[in-house]
């Protein structure tokens, strides 16, 4: 059956590209690089295309082609049409939507928590226990249980986000507030400060650069969880694309919905770490 | 070898990779994937009835107009659950979509009745069965009342084995036979047949409480049943113009195109199969109060 030669040349050119890309300039370096890296990715998967396909020769002797697999080209056309017909859209907006209420819901109710958690000894051990009791069981476990307390609405969906976002982001202040250095603290004493403005002018600020980067971790996350939550009976979302495309025999648009997932996390990945280049936490990286 | 799987897709998927060389599946998804271009036939039925429409234990609905405007949940889109909703509307003379349905795996479908974000779900059994025993559902019609002789399951088989390996096959088909003979063979003398399958099956292959399954087969007897497995042209033609007419389907297919009933023994010669070992008077116990 063959394989087409242009996967070859494509990794051919992508390896020779990142091979000779050490005199290239820096701002070059960062287009070049990562653009290589897809073309080998997309020329590696054209071939697993082309390698699963086969043959299938009937007993009159006529023989059939039959592709097992969505090719990038017949998942490129998919995402085109998908981008036409407006649902790329429509899903994208829904799936940040239920993010975005169940990340802020869980970074609104975290943060505090873990705050406090992490600066009274008996709160950490009173909550610590359950955190790390409850944080390793996956989203999908928790599928029936959404499905009894929200039935089969937005909310249960939103519910599987908070939950995966909430016990990174709780860990995290907790651990954030545990290791301020003891020199902080005293100083503070030294200088009088009351419980609130301790909290205020040390606690926080000290806390909040470990408290962003879980947050970052968490919104990653969040966003990977979203094919899970939206597995729920939902009719809407990027999630929602794949299941529906799943059962509806469309691979293609499966591998569409992935590739849109992989990019909005890219950007949203992006989006967070902008907060880490503020002034108020900037301190708390050695490299921007 | 078998090899048991939680979902449609990915036994859909197993199919399409040539992982595995037969499997039962809802018909109409198998009619989906041979208009898709995957080289796969229907060679026999798995079984016949065995599905029904659960609603709330306390929901008023007496007939199937009362529907309208309620959430139902279907096992797939591809399923002949589907396309007996669109066929009971159209026969109710009620709008298509006037009744809300929406794709659920199976499973989750009692405890979403249970907890009242679905009005009601037609699927097969043991799902209704299961909100039934549970006291939150009852039945509001077998599959009998709706759409008698429904085909739910059949079996489906690569076209390179149908090709290659026609005696295998046949040994398939014929053992899926016999045992439906043997399952029917004593219904009307008490139905032990049908309590030992439930106590064997429950334990060795589906993971399911024993006590479940024989109220499937039994309760009452002709909730499921197990002969007359020959696929008939005239059932699936109807299938196929449903399922062009409400969108599932893209085209009309021939009745050979999708489906080889070459395979379908005669049952009169076929003698009954007991395909398990039985079990003991202990593990009967379990059932059957």
């Amino acid at each position: 059956m063959g394989y087409s030669l242009w996967p070859f040349l494509a990794i051919a050119g992508g390896i020779a590209v990142i091979l000779g890309s050490r005199r290239l300039g820096e701002s070059l370096q960062k287009v070049v690089l990562p653009l290589s890296a897809a073309v080998i990715g997309v020329s590696l998967w054209q071939l697993a295309c082309e390698f699963k396909s086969y043959e299938l020769r009937a007993p009159d002797g006529s023989v059939r082609l039959i592709e097992v697999f969505p090719t990038p080209w017949q998942t490129l056309v998919e995402l085109a049409r998908m981008l036409q017909d407006g649902t790329l859209l429509r899903y994208t907006i829904a799936s940040l939507y239920r993010v975005a209420v169940g990340f802020g819901l869980a970074a609104a109710i975290g943060i505090p928590v873990g705050l406090v958690a992490g600066w009274s000894t008996r709160a950490y051990r009173t909550i610590n226990p359950l955190v790390q009791g409850l944080r390793p069981i996956s989203p999908l476990a928790w599928i029936p249980v959404a499905i009894l307390w929200f039935g089969v609405e937005d909310a249960s969906a939103i519910f599987l986000i908070f939950l995966s976002s909430f016990f990174p982001i709780i860990t995290g202040a907790m651990t954030a507030v545990h290791s301020i250095p003891t020199v902080f603290l005293r100083s503070a004493r030294n200088f009088r400060l009351g419980r609130a403005e301790l909290f205020r002018y040390v606690v926080f600020p000290a806390a909040l650069p470990q408290i962003i980067t879980s947050l970052r971790m968490a919104l990653g996350i969040a966003w990977l969880v979203i094919v899970a939550a939206e597995m729920i009976a939902v009719q809407s979302g990027l999630g929602y694309v794949i299941t529906d495309a799943r059962n509806g025999n469309n691979y293609p648009r499966v591998l569409a919905a992935m590739v849109c997932i992989g990019l909005i996390g890219i950007v949203l990945d992006l989006g967070v770490r902008q907060l880490q280049k503020l002034d108020e936490v900037r301190w708390g990286f050695s490299k921007a | 070898m078998a090899q048991r799987f939680g979902d449609f897709p990915s036994m859909k998927e197993a199919l399409i990779a040539r992982q595995i060389d037969a499997t039962f599946m809802i018909a109409p998804l198998a009619m989906k994937l041979v208009s898709d271009g995957v080289p796969v036939r229907i060679v026999y039925l798995g079984h016949r009835d065995g599905s029904a429409l659960a609603v709330g234990a306390d929901s008023p609905f007496k007939e199937f107009k009362e529907l309208a405007g309620k959430r139902i949940a279907i096992p797939s889109r591809f399923s002949n659950q589907n396309l007996l909703m669109a066929r009971m509307m159209k026969k109710n003379g009620m709008p298509p979509g006037s009744i809300e349905l929406i794709e659920m795996p199976p499973p989750d479908m009692p405890s979403a009745l249970a907890s009242k974000a679905l009005d009601g779900y037609i699927v097969g059994e043991p799902h209704p069965s299961k909100a039934e025993l549970g006291g939150y559902g009852r039945i509001l019609f077998f599959m009998k009342d709706l759409w008698p002789n429904f085909i739910s399951c059949v079996l489906v088989v690569r076209q390179e084995v149908i090709d290659g390996q026609r005696p295998l096959v046949q040994e398939l088909v014929d053992g899926i036979a016999a045992s439906g003979k043997w399952l029917e063979e004593d219904k009307e003398q008490g139905a032990a047949h049908r309590k030992a399958a439930a106590v064997v099956v429950g334990k060795m292959f589906y993971n399911q409480d024993p006590a479940l399954l024989e109220y499937v087969l039994t309760k009452p007897l002709d909730r499921v049943s197990y002969t007359n497995l020959t696929p008939p042209r005239d059932t699936f033609d109807e299938i196929m113009d449903l399922a062009v007419e409400t969108g599932v389907l893209p085209r009309h297919m021939a009745f050979e195109e999708y489906c080889d009933p070459s395979f379908a023994p005669e049952l009169e010669g076929l003698p009954p199969v007991r395909s398990f070992p039985m079990p003991t008077a202990e593990e009967l116990a379990t059932v059957g109060k």
